[in-house]
Protein backbone atom coordinates (compact mmCIF):
# COMPACT_ATOMS: atom_id res chain seq x y z
CA UNK A 1 0.00 0.00 0.00
CA UNK A 2 2.77 2.77 0.62
CA UNK A 3 4.27 2.47 -2.34
CA UNK A 4 1.32 3.37 -3.82
CA UNK A 5 0.70 6.27 -2.37
CA UNK A 6 4.86 7.33 -3.01
CA UNK A 7 3.59 6.70 -6.67
CA UNK A 8 0.50 8.52 -5.85
CA UNK A 9 2.48 11.71 -4.55
CA UNK A 10 4.09 11.82 -8.40
CA UNK A 11 0.51 12.54 -9.71
CA UNK A 12 -0.97 14.83 -6.80
CA UNK A 13 -1.34 18.61 -8.10
CA UNK A 14 -1.62 21.58 -6.45
CA UNK A 15 -2.62 21.78 -2.60
CA UNK A 16 -4.29 19.26 -0.58
CA UNK A 17 -4.01 17.94 3.28
CA UNK A 18 -2.23 15.43 4.05
CA UNK A 19 -4.72 12.79 5.11
CA UNK A 20 -6.48 13.53 0.96
CA UNK A 21 -3.43 11.53 0.01
CA UNK A 22 -5.00 8.29 0.28
CA UNK A 23 -8.33 7.87 -1.24
CA UNK A 24 -9.93 6.00 1.39
CA UNK A 25 -13.09 5.00 -0.81
CA UNK A 26 -11.64 2.71 -3.21
CA UNK A 27 -13.33 0.78 -6.14
CA UNK A 28 -15.14 -1.11 -3.96
CA UNK A 29 -17.18 1.56 -2.76
CA UNK A 30 -17.90 2.79 -6.07
CA UNK A 31 -19.00 -0.91 -6.23
CA UNK A 32 -21.54 -1.25 -3.50
CA UNK A 33 -24.14 1.77 -4.73
CA UNK A 34 -23.81 0.00 -8.17
CA UNK A 35 -24.69 -3.13 -6.94
CA UNK A 36 -27.33 -1.93 -4.81
CA UNK A 37 -28.45 0.11 -7.40
CA UNK A 38 -28.69 -3.20 -9.57
CA UNK A 39 -31.25 -4.79 -7.20
CA UNK A 40 -33.48 -1.50 -6.65
CA UNK A 41 -33.40 -1.51 -10.62
CA UNK A 42 -34.24 -5.37 -11.44
CA UNK A 43 -37.18 -4.65 -8.06
CA UNK A 44 -38.66 -2.06 -10.05
CA UNK A 45 -38.70 -4.37 -13.40
CA UNK A 46 -40.65 -6.84 -11.35
CA UNK A 47 -42.95 -4.40 -10.21
CA UNK A 48 -43.57 -3.05 -13.42
CA UNK A 49 -45.61 -6.17 -13.99
CA UNK A 50 -47.07 -6.95 -10.42
CA UNK A 51 -48.20 -3.65 -9.73
CA UNK A 52 -48.47 -1.62 -12.95
CA UNK A 53 -50.02 -4.33 -14.99
CA UNK A 54 -47.98 -3.78 -17.60
CA UNK A 55 -48.41 -7.67 -19.28
CA UNK A 56 -45.65 -7.70 -21.73
CA UNK A 57 -43.10 -7.67 -19.62
CA UNK A 58 -44.26 -10.47 -17.87
CA UNK A 59 -41.90 -13.36 -19.10
CA UNK A 60 -39.26 -11.01 -17.14
CA UNK A 61 -41.16 -10.86 -13.90
CA UNK A 62 -39.88 -13.69 -12.15
CA UNK A 63 -36.31 -13.66 -13.79
CA UNK A 64 -36.04 -9.87 -12.49
CA UNK A 65 -36.72 -10.99 -8.84
CA UNK A 66 -34.03 -13.34 -8.60
CA UNK A 67 -31.85 -10.87 -9.91
CA UNK A 68 -32.60 -9.02 -7.69
CA UNK A 69 -32.39 -11.18 -5.06
CA UNK A 70 -28.96 -12.23 -6.14
CA UNK A 71 -27.51 -8.98 -6.26
CA UNK A 72 -28.90 -7.84 -2.80
CA UNK A 73 -27.05 -10.71 -1.41
CA UNK A 74 -23.47 -9.55 -2.48
CA UNK A 75 -24.73 -6.25 -1.89
CA UNK A 76 -23.08 -6.08 1.63
CA UNK A 77 -19.78 -7.46 0.37
CA UNK A 78 -17.77 -4.60 -0.99
CA UNK A 79 -18.44 -2.70 2.36
CA UNK A 80 -17.81 -5.97 4.30
CA UNK A 81 -14.02 -6.19 2.27
CA UNK A 82 -13.83 -2.62 2.31
CA UNK A 83 -13.83 -2.84 6.13
CA UNK A 84 -11.64 -5.61 6.78
CA UNK A 85 -13.56 -7.09 10.17
CA UNK A 86 -16.29 -9.08 8.54
CA UNK A 87 -16.42 -10.79 12.13
CA UNK A 88 -17.83 -6.70 13.16
CA UNK A 89 -20.12 -6.91 10.43
CA UNK A 90 -23.63 -7.53 12.66
CA UNK A 91 -22.75 -5.10 15.35
CA UNK A 92 -24.73 -2.11 13.14
CA UNK A 93 -27.28 -4.54 13.37
CA UNK A 94 -26.82 -5.51 17.48
CA UNK A 95 -26.16 -2.16 18.79
CA UNK A 96 -28.46 -0.36 16.21
CA UNK A 97 -26.77 3.38 16.06
CA UNK A 98 -30.35 5.21 14.66
CA UNK A 99 -28.35 8.68 14.11
CA UNK A 100 -26.22 6.78 11.53
CA UNK A 101 -27.28 6.73 7.88
CA UNK A 102 -24.32 4.32 7.26
CA UNK A 103 -25.68 1.98 10.15
CA UNK A 104 -29.37 2.29 8.59
CA UNK A 105 -28.15 0.40 5.66
CA UNK A 106 -28.04 -2.90 7.68
CA UNK A 107 -32.16 -2.01 8.75
CA UNK A 108 -33.31 -1.01 5.06
CA UNK A 109 -31.27 -4.51 3.78
CA UNK A 110 -32.63 -6.72 6.40
CA UNK A 111 -36.35 -5.20 5.65
CA UNK A 112 -35.94 -5.34 1.66
CA UNK A 113 -34.48 -9.19 1.85
CA UNK A 114 -36.26 -10.63 4.11
CA UNK A 115 -39.69 -9.04 3.98
CA UNK A 116 -39.84 -7.72 0.29
CA UNK A 117 -37.94 -10.00 -1.78
CA UNK A 118 -37.96 -13.45 0.19
CA UNK A 119 -41.52 -13.22 0.78
CA UNK A 120 -42.64 -11.78 -2.52
CA UNK A 121 -40.46 -14.82 -4.37
CA UNK A 122 -41.80 -17.56 -1.36
CA UNK A 123 -45.91 -16.74 -2.03
CA UNK A 124 -45.41 -15.96 -5.76
CA UNK A 125 -43.09 -19.36 -6.40
CA UNK A 126 -46.29 -21.21 -4.06
CA UNK A 127 -47.83 -22.99 -6.35
CA UNK A 128 -44.81 -24.32 -8.52
CA UNK A 129 -42.56 -25.43 -4.99
CA UNK A 130 -45.37 -27.18 -4.31
CA UNK A 131 -45.61 -29.02 -7.71
CA UNK A 132 -42.15 -29.59 -7.81
CA UNK A 133 -41.93 -31.24 -3.84
CA UNK A 134 -44.89 -33.69 -5.07
CA UNK A 135 -42.51 -34.76 -8.32
CA UNK A 136 -38.93 -34.17 -7.54
CA UNK A 137 -36.54 -36.47 -5.66
CA UNK A 138 -33.38 -36.18 -4.03
CA UNK A 139 -31.95 -32.64 -3.09
CA UNK A 140 -33.99 -30.99 -4.83
CA UNK A 141 -37.26 -32.43 -3.78
CA UNK A 142 -35.88 -32.51 -0.23
CA UNK A 143 -35.18 -28.64 -0.70
CA UNK A 144 -38.75 -28.10 -2.33
CA UNK A 145 -40.74 -29.96 0.37
CA UNK A 146 -38.87 -27.37 3.19
CA UNK A 147 -40.13 -24.69 1.08
CA UNK A 148 -43.82 -25.39 1.13
CA UNK A 149 -43.48 -25.59 4.40
CA UNK A 150 -45.59 -28.61 4.92
CA UNK A 151 -48.74 -26.57 3.48
CA UNK A 152 -49.50 -28.12 0.42
CA UNK A 153 -52.85 -26.52 -0.96
CA UNK A 154 -52.97 -25.21 -3.92
CA UNK A 155 -56.49 -24.82 -4.46
CA UNK A 156 -57.99 -22.09 -6.63
CA UNK A 157 -58.76 -19.94 -4.38
CA UNK A 158 -55.58 -20.04 -2.21
CA UNK A 159 -53.57 -19.07 -5.27
CA UNK A 160 -55.96 -16.37 -5.83
CA UNK A 161 -54.98 -15.31 -2.18
CA UNK A 162 -51.16 -15.54 -2.70
CA UNK A 163 -51.42 -13.31 -5.88
CA UNK A 164 -53.11 -10.52 -3.75
CA UNK A 165 -50.60 -11.15 -1.23
CA UNK A 166 -47.99 -10.67 -3.79
CA UNK A 167 -49.13 -7.70 -5.13
CA UNK A 168 -49.42 -5.67 -1.23
CA UNK A 169 -46.24 -7.01 -0.81
CA UNK A 170 -44.85 -5.39 -4.53
CA UNK A 171 -46.31 -2.23 -3.47
CA UNK A 172 -44.97 -1.93 -0.07
CA UNK A 173 -41.61 -3.21 -1.88
CA UNK A 174 -41.58 -0.57 -4.61
CA UNK A 175 -40.82 2.51 -1.88
CA UNK A 176 -38.27 -0.05 -0.04
CA UNK A 177 -36.29 -0.61 -3.04
CA UNK A 178 -36.26 3.46 -3.87
CA UNK A 179 -35.41 3.56 -0.30
CA UNK A 180 -32.70 0.86 -0.33
CA UNK A 181 -31.23 2.95 -3.22
CA UNK A 182 -32.24 6.63 -2.09
CA UNK A 183 -30.35 6.37 0.95
CA UNK A 184 -26.79 5.55 -0.36
CA UNK A 185 -27.60 8.39 -2.57
CA UNK A 186 -28.43 10.00 0.33
CA UNK A 187 -24.94 9.67 2.28
CA UNK A 188 -23.28 11.12 -0.25
CA UNK A 189 -25.49 14.44 -1.01
CA UNK A 190 -25.21 14.73 2.76
CA UNK A 191 -21.51 15.38 3.17
CA UNK A 192 -22.01 18.90 2.79
CA UNK A 193 -18.41 19.95 2.86
CA UNK A 194 -18.07 18.44 -0.68
CA UNK A 195 -19.50 20.31 -3.27
CA UNK A 196 -19.57 17.58 -6.00
CA UNK A 197 -21.15 15.59 -3.45
CA UNK A 198 -23.90 18.07 -1.33
CA UNK A 199 -26.74 18.20 -2.75
CA UNK A 200 -30.37 16.85 -2.39
CA UNK A 201 -30.79 15.82 -5.80
CA UNK A 202 -28.30 12.64 -5.37
CA UNK A 203 -30.74 10.36 -3.50
CA UNK A 204 -33.24 10.78 -6.43
CA UNK A 205 -30.01 10.66 -9.29
CA UNK A 206 -28.83 7.64 -7.37
CA UNK A 207 -32.63 5.94 -7.42
CA UNK A 208 -32.69 6.56 -11.46
CA UNK A 209 -29.49 5.48 -12.40
CA UNK A 210 -30.17 2.15 -10.52
CA UNK A 211 -33.29 2.42 -12.44
CA UNK A 212 -31.55 2.47 -15.48
CA UNK A 213 -29.20 0.15 -14.47
CA UNK A 214 -31.68 -2.65 -13.15
CA UNK A 215 -33.37 -2.61 -16.31
CA UNK A 216 -30.66 -2.94 -18.65
CA UNK A 217 -29.37 -5.68 -16.05
CA UNK A 218 -32.83 -7.77 -16.85
CA UNK A 219 -33.12 -6.99 -20.25
CA UNK A 220 -29.69 -8.06 -20.80
CA UNK A 221 -29.77 -11.54 -18.77
CA UNK A 222 -33.09 -12.23 -20.56
CA UNK A 223 -31.84 -11.37 -23.64
CA UNK A 224 -28.40 -13.98 -23.19
CA UNK A 225 -30.81 -16.38 -21.12
CA UNK A 226 -33.40 -17.23 -24.02
CA UNK A 227 -30.64 -17.05 -26.25
CA UNK A 228 -28.74 -19.82 -23.98
CA UNK A 229 -31.70 -21.87 -23.38
CA UNK A 230 -32.27 -21.64 -27.50
CA UNK A 231 -35.56 -20.17 -27.09
CA UNK A 232 -38.06 -17.50 -29.56
CA UNK A 233 -36.80 -14.28 -27.64
CA UNK A 234 -40.19 -12.32 -26.86
CA UNK A 235 -39.96 -9.30 -29.20
CA UNK A 236 -42.54 -7.59 -27.28
CA UNK A 237 -41.40 -7.86 -23.63
CA UNK A 238 -37.82 -6.63 -25.20
CA UNK A 239 -39.46 -3.65 -26.81
CA UNK A 240 -41.53 -3.05 -23.87
CA UNK A 241 -38.69 -3.40 -21.39
CA UNK A 242 -36.26 -0.91 -24.21
CA UNK A 243 -38.52 1.46 -24.14
CA UNK A 244 -39.26 1.63 -20.26
CA UNK A 245 -35.17 1.51 -20.48
CA UNK A 246 -35.45 4.73 -22.45
CA UNK A 247 -37.49 6.85 -20.27
CA UNK A 248 -35.76 6.05 -17.25
CA UNK A 249 -33.16 7.14 -19.25
CA UNK A 250 -34.37 10.55 -20.46
CA UNK A 251 -35.32 11.23 -16.75
CA UNK A 252 -31.45 10.75 -15.41
CA UNK A 253 -30.34 12.71 -17.75
CA UNK A 254 -32.49 15.67 -17.17
CA UNK A 255 -31.84 14.92 -13.04
CA UNK A 256 -27.94 14.91 -14.07
CA UNK A 257 -28.15 17.77 -16.41
CA UNK A 258 -30.44 19.63 -13.45
CA UNK A 259 -27.66 18.71 -10.90
CA UNK A 260 -24.85 20.17 -13.20
CA UNK A 261 -26.71 23.49 -14.36
CA UNK A 262 -27.36 24.06 -10.48
CA UNK A 263 -23.58 23.60 -9.68
CA UNK A 264 -22.98 26.24 -12.89
CA UNK A 265 -25.73 28.52 -12.06
CA UNK A 266 -24.93 28.90 -7.94
CA UNK A 267 -21.49 29.42 -8.60
CA UNK A 268 -20.48 28.03 -5.24
CA UNK A 269 -17.13 28.12 -3.74
CA UNK A 270 -15.08 24.89 -5.24
CA UNK A 271 -17.05 25.64 -8.64
CA UNK A 272 -13.62 26.30 -10.31
CA UNK A 273 -12.22 23.13 -8.88
CA UNK A 274 -15.21 20.72 -10.04
CA UNK A 275 -15.14 22.49 -13.84
CA UNK A 276 -11.21 21.10 -13.63
CA UNK A 277 -12.56 17.86 -12.07
CA UNK A 278 -14.94 17.13 -14.98
CA UNK A 279 -13.10 18.92 -17.97
CA UNK A 280 -9.42 17.51 -17.03
CA UNK A 281 -9.30 15.29 -14.34
CA UNK A 282 -12.22 12.85 -14.95
CA UNK A 283 -12.92 13.88 -18.30
CA UNK A 284 -12.46 10.41 -19.95
CA UNK A 285 -14.18 8.34 -17.28
CA UNK A 286 -17.05 11.45 -17.03
CA UNK A 287 -17.51 12.80 -20.54
CA UNK A 288 -16.19 10.10 -22.69
CA UNK A 289 -17.22 7.28 -21.11
CA UNK A 290 -20.42 7.90 -18.79
CA UNK A 291 -22.23 10.61 -20.63
CA UNK A 292 -20.73 10.14 -24.41
CA UNK A 293 -21.03 6.29 -24.57
CA UNK A 294 -22.88 5.43 -21.25
CA UNK A 295 -25.63 7.78 -22.07
CA UNK A 296 -25.64 9.54 -25.31
CA UNK A 297 -25.09 6.11 -27.42
CA UNK A 298 -27.70 4.03 -25.78
CA UNK A 299 -30.06 6.50 -25.67
CA UNK A 300 -29.78 7.46 -29.59
CA UNK A 301 -29.64 3.82 -29.78
CA UNK A 302 -33.03 3.28 -27.78
CA UNK A 303 -34.34 6.31 -29.62
CA UNK A 304 -33.65 4.59 -33.51
CA UNK A 305 -35.16 1.06 -32.15
CA UNK A 306 -38.07 3.15 -31.49
CA UNK A 307 -38.69 4.39 -35.11
CA UNK A 308 -39.92 1.39 -36.19
CA UNK A 309 -37.61 1.23 -39.15
CA UNK A 310 -35.60 -1.74 -38.08
CA UNK A 311 -36.20 -5.05 -38.30
CA UNK A 312 -36.07 -7.17 -35.19
CA UNK A 313 -32.96 -8.68 -35.36
CA UNK A 314 -30.97 -5.29 -35.94
CA UNK A 315 -33.44 -3.96 -32.65
CA UNK A 316 -31.83 -7.12 -30.72
CA UNK A 317 -28.53 -5.70 -31.21
CA UNK A 318 -29.33 -2.51 -30.50
CA UNK A 319 -30.79 -3.29 -26.69
CA UNK A 320 -27.74 -5.86 -26.49
CA UNK A 321 -25.21 -2.41 -27.17
CA UNK A 322 -27.25 -0.17 -25.44
CA UNK A 323 -28.00 -2.40 -21.96
CA UNK A 324 -24.17 -2.89 -22.37
CA UNK A 325 -22.83 0.59 -22.79
CA UNK A 326 -25.85 1.34 -20.15
CA UNK A 327 -24.37 -0.80 -17.41
CA UNK A 328 -20.67 0.51 -18.16
CA UNK A 329 -21.81 3.75 -17.93
CA UNK A 330 -23.85 3.47 -14.45
CA UNK A 331 -20.58 2.24 -13.37
CA UNK A 332 -18.89 5.14 -14.88
CA UNK A 333 -21.28 7.28 -12.59
CA UNK A 334 -20.84 5.60 -9.62
CA UNK A 335 -17.21 5.75 -9.86
CA UNK A 336 -17.09 9.71 -10.78
CA UNK A 337 -19.43 10.45 -7.39
CA UNK A 338 -16.93 8.28 -5.40
CA UNK A 339 -13.30 8.56 -6.52
CA UNK A 340 -14.13 12.54 -7.67
CA UNK A 341 -15.38 13.39 -4.42
CA UNK A 342 -12.14 12.04 -2.92
CA UNK A 343 -9.59 13.53 -5.49
CA UNK A 344 -11.29 17.09 -5.37
CA UNK A 345 -9.43 18.49 -2.39
CA UNK A 346 -11.01 20.14 0.38
CA UNK A 347 -8.68 22.94 -0.39
CA UNK A 348 -10.05 23.73 -4.08
CA UNK A 349 -6.68 24.07 -4.96
CA UNK A 350 -5.43 20.73 -5.92
CA UNK A 351 -6.13 17.89 -6.95
CA UNK A 352 -5.73 13.74 -5.44
CA UNK A 353 -4.88 10.97 -7.18
CA UNK A 354 -6.19 7.50 -7.20
CA UNK A 355 -4.38 4.33 -7.98
CA UNK A 356 -6.01 0.87 -8.24
CA UNK A 357 -4.20 -2.07 -7.31
CA UNK A 358 -4.41 -5.02 -9.50
CA UNK A 359 -4.78 -7.64 -6.52
CA UNK A 360 -5.14 -7.60 -2.85
CA UNK A 361 -7.43 -6.06 -0.61
CA UNK A 362 -9.30 -2.97 -2.35
CA UNK A 363 -8.03 -4.06 -5.93
CA UNK A 364 -9.60 -4.70 -9.47
CA UNK A 365 -9.57 -8.20 -9.14
CA UNK A 366 -11.57 -8.43 -5.68
CA UNK A 367 -14.52 -6.10 -7.46
CA UNK A 368 -14.16 -8.42 -10.00
CA UNK A 369 -14.97 -11.44 -8.12
CA UNK A 370 -17.79 -9.65 -6.65
CA UNK A 371 -19.34 -8.12 -9.17
CA UNK A 372 -18.61 -12.07 -10.47
CA UNK A 373 -20.69 -13.79 -7.94
CA UNK A 374 -24.19 -12.50 -8.42
CA UNK A 375 -24.17 -13.70 -11.56
CA UNK A 376 -23.11 -17.43 -10.06
CA UNK A 377 -25.98 -16.81 -7.69
CA UNK A 378 -27.81 -16.15 -9.98
CA UNK A 379 -27.34 -19.32 -12.35
CA UNK A 380 -28.22 -21.21 -8.98
CA UNK A 381 -31.22 -19.69 -8.14
CA UNK A 382 -32.81 -20.07 -11.41
CA UNK A 383 -31.15 -23.52 -12.10
CA UNK A 384 -33.18 -24.68 -8.45
CA UNK A 385 -36.57 -22.38 -9.24
CA UNK A 386 -36.86 -21.86 -13.02
CA UNK A 387 -38.41 -18.42 -13.59
CA UNK A 388 -39.31 -19.33 -17.69
CA UNK A 389 -42.96 -19.26 -18.84
CA UNK A 390 -42.63 -22.47 -20.67
CA UNK A 391 -44.42 -25.51 -18.96
CA UNK A 392 -42.43 -25.85 -15.76
CA UNK A 393 -40.92 -29.58 -14.46
CA UNK A 394 -43.75 -30.54 -13.23
CA UNK A 395 -45.82 -29.67 -15.81
CA UNK A 396 -43.87 -31.93 -17.89
CA UNK A 397 -43.94 -34.93 -15.58
CA UNK A 398 -47.38 -35.19 -14.86
CA UNK A 399 -47.51 -35.11 -19.06
CA UNK A 400 -45.13 -38.44 -18.83
CA UNK A 401 -47.76 -40.20 -15.90
CA UNK A 402 -50.53 -39.53 -18.61
CA UNK B 1 -55.75 -17.85 9.16
CA UNK B 2 -53.56 -20.55 6.53
CA UNK B 3 -51.14 -22.75 7.72
CA UNK B 4 -49.02 -21.12 4.98
CA UNK B 5 -49.03 -17.59 7.04
CA UNK B 6 -48.30 -19.41 10.31
CA UNK B 7 -45.37 -21.65 9.54
CA UNK B 8 -44.03 -18.08 7.38
CA UNK B 9 -44.65 -16.20 10.48
CA UNK B 10 -43.13 -18.98 13.16
CA UNK B 11 -39.71 -18.69 11.06
CA UNK B 12 -39.78 -14.98 11.37
CA UNK B 13 -40.40 -14.91 15.08
CA UNK B 14 -37.82 -18.03 15.61
CA UNK B 15 -35.39 -15.50 13.81
CA UNK B 16 -35.82 -13.05 15.58
CA UNK B 17 -35.70 -14.84 19.01
CA UNK B 18 -32.89 -16.36 17.76
CA UNK B 19 -31.11 -13.04 17.20
CA UNK B 20 -32.62 -11.48 20.59
CA UNK B 21 -30.04 -14.36 22.13
CA UNK B 22 -27.24 -13.89 20.40
CA UNK B 23 -27.13 -10.33 20.74
CA UNK B 24 -27.89 -11.13 24.63
CA UNK B 25 -24.44 -13.14 24.53
CA UNK B 26 -22.69 -10.65 21.71
CA UNK B 27 -23.12 -7.18 23.21
CA UNK B 28 -21.31 -6.15 26.76
CA UNK B 29 -23.74 -6.09 29.12
CA UNK B 30 -22.76 -2.02 30.27
CA UNK B 31 -22.39 -1.34 26.56
CA UNK B 32 -24.87 1.87 26.91
CA UNK B 33 -24.09 2.90 30.28
CA UNK B 34 -23.13 6.57 29.21
CA UNK B 35 -22.69 6.11 25.47
CA UNK B 36 -22.37 4.63 22.58
CA UNK B 37 -19.47 1.88 24.08
CA UNK B 38 -19.08 -0.54 26.70
CA UNK B 39 -19.62 1.26 30.01
CA UNK B 40 -16.62 -0.97 31.64
CA UNK B 41 -13.90 -0.01 29.09
CA UNK B 42 -14.14 3.58 31.21
CA UNK B 43 -13.54 2.05 34.34
CA UNK B 44 -10.57 -0.14 32.90
CA UNK B 45 -9.36 3.17 31.54
CA UNK B 46 -9.49 4.69 34.83
CA UNK B 47 -7.50 1.66 36.45
CA UNK B 48 -4.24 1.58 34.35
CA UNK B 49 -1.22 3.04 35.25
CA UNK B 50 -0.55 6.48 34.94
CA UNK B 51 1.73 7.39 31.91
CA UNK B 52 2.66 11.12 31.95
CA UNK B 53 4.04 13.33 34.47
CA UNK B 54 4.01 17.41 33.50
CA UNK B 55 5.82 20.28 33.67
CA UNK B 56 5.31 21.41 37.18
CA UNK B 57 6.54 18.04 38.73
CA UNK B 58 9.68 17.93 36.11
CA UNK B 59 10.41 20.94 37.86
CA UNK B 60 10.78 19.52 41.05
CA UNK B 61 14.33 18.09 40.12
CA UNK B 62 15.13 19.92 37.39
CA UNK B 63 14.05 24.07 38.15
CA UNK B 64 17.53 24.93 35.98
CA UNK B 65 16.10 23.25 32.89
CA UNK B 66 12.27 24.59 33.95
CA UNK B 67 13.54 28.31 33.69
CA UNK B 68 15.36 28.21 30.76
CA UNK B 69 12.20 25.95 28.68
CA UNK B 70 10.03 28.10 30.01
CA UNK B 71 11.67 31.80 29.14
CA UNK B 72 12.60 30.24 25.51
CA UNK B 73 10.69 29.64 22.25
CA UNK B 74 9.52 25.90 23.10
CA UNK B 75 8.03 27.00 26.42
CA UNK B 76 4.57 25.80 24.36
CA UNK B 77 6.26 22.40 23.62
CA UNK B 78 5.98 19.91 27.05
CA UNK B 79 8.87 18.22 28.15
CA UNK B 80 7.25 14.68 27.38
CA UNK B 81 6.77 15.49 24.07
CA UNK B 82 10.61 15.39 23.51
CA UNK B 83 11.29 13.36 26.86
CA UNK B 84 8.33 10.81 26.24
CA UNK B 85 6.23 10.02 29.13
CA UNK B 86 7.63 10.67 32.12
CA UNK B 87 5.60 9.01 35.10
CA UNK B 88 7.76 6.00 35.67
CA UNK B 89 10.92 8.70 35.52
CA UNK B 90 9.29 10.45 38.49
CA UNK B 91 9.11 7.09 40.43
CA UNK B 92 11.83 5.90 40.15
CA UNK B 93 15.10 8.24 38.11
CA UNK B 94 17.78 6.58 38.42
CA UNK B 95 16.48 3.34 37.12
CA UNK B 96 14.39 5.12 34.49
CA UNK B 97 15.78 7.35 32.73
CA UNK B 98 14.08 10.13 30.57
CA UNK B 99 16.78 10.50 28.04
CA UNK B 100 15.69 12.09 24.36
CA UNK B 101 16.57 11.42 21.04
CA UNK B 102 18.84 14.01 20.16
CA UNK B 103 19.23 13.35 16.15
CA UNK B 104 18.82 15.43 13.66
CA UNK B 105 15.78 13.58 12.28
CA UNK B 106 14.21 13.92 15.13
CA UNK B 107 14.27 17.99 15.27
CA UNK B 108 13.63 18.11 11.63
CA UNK B 109 10.50 16.18 12.54
CA UNK B 110 8.89 19.25 13.56
CA UNK B 111 11.59 21.91 11.65
CA UNK B 112 12.49 20.22 8.43
CA UNK B 113 11.46 22.23 5.55
CA UNK B 114 7.19 21.54 4.98
CA UNK B 115 5.03 24.11 2.74
CA UNK B 116 2.06 22.79 4.14
CA UNK B 117 3.53 24.66 7.75
CA UNK B 118 2.84 28.40 8.40
CA UNK B 119 5.01 30.62 6.66
CA UNK B 120 5.99 31.79 10.17
CA UNK B 121 7.10 28.58 11.46
CA UNK B 122 10.88 28.51 12.05
CA UNK B 123 11.96 25.69 9.11
CA UNK B 124 15.35 24.31 7.83
CA UNK B 125 16.40 22.83 4.68
CA UNK B 126 17.61 19.27 6.62
CA UNK B 127 20.43 19.00 3.66
CA UNK B 128 22.37 22.26 4.34
CA UNK B 129 21.73 23.91 7.69
CA UNK B 130 24.34 23.04 10.21
CA UNK B 131 26.72 21.27 7.89
CA UNK B 132 25.13 17.98 9.33
CA UNK B 133 26.19 18.45 12.85
CA UNK B 134 23.44 17.65 15.35
CA UNK B 135 21.28 20.19 15.98
CA UNK B 136 22.21 20.40 19.83
CA UNK B 137 25.51 21.34 19.21
CA UNK B 138 24.49 24.67 18.34
CA UNK B 139 21.09 25.36 19.89
CA UNK B 140 19.99 24.31 22.86
CA UNK B 141 17.01 22.06 22.66
CA UNK B 142 15.56 23.87 26.24
CA UNK B 143 15.59 27.26 24.53
CA UNK B 144 16.63 26.92 21.17
CA UNK B 145 17.38 31.02 20.92
CA UNK B 146 20.16 30.39 23.05
CA UNK B 147 23.19 29.12 21.23
CA UNK B 148 26.10 26.87 22.81
CA UNK B 149 24.41 23.79 22.89
CA UNK B 150 23.33 21.46 26.26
Amino acid sequence: MSEILWEVLNHIEGFIYPNEVEVNWSVLIALYPYITGLVAGAFIVASLERVFKVEAVKPTYRLALLTALAFLLAAPLPLVAHLGHPERALEIMFTPHLTSAMAGFGFVYAWYLLIVLLLELGYDYRKDVVKWAQTATGFRGFLYRILTMGDYDISEETLKKDEKLVGIITVIGLPSAAFLHGYVGFIFGSVKANPWWSSPLMPIIFLFSAMVSGIALVLLIYMASTKLRGKEMDMECVDTLAGYLLYTYILDLGLEFMEIAHLLYTQEEGIDAILILINDKLFVSFIIIQIFFGTLIPITLLVLSKTGLFRAKVRKFFYISASLLTLIGVFAMRWNVVIGGQILSKTFRGYGYYIMPLFGPESLTLALAIMVLPFILLAIFVKLLPPWDEPPLWMKTERRYD
Amino acid sequence: MRKIHIRVAMVYITAAILFLIIRSFVVPPTFGEYDWYRGDSVREIMELPPQHANATVCKDCHSERYDLWSGGAHSTVSCESCHGPSYSHTKDPIIVSANVDNSREFCGLCHAQNPSRPADFPQIDMDTHGNGNLCVVCHNPHSPWVFGGE
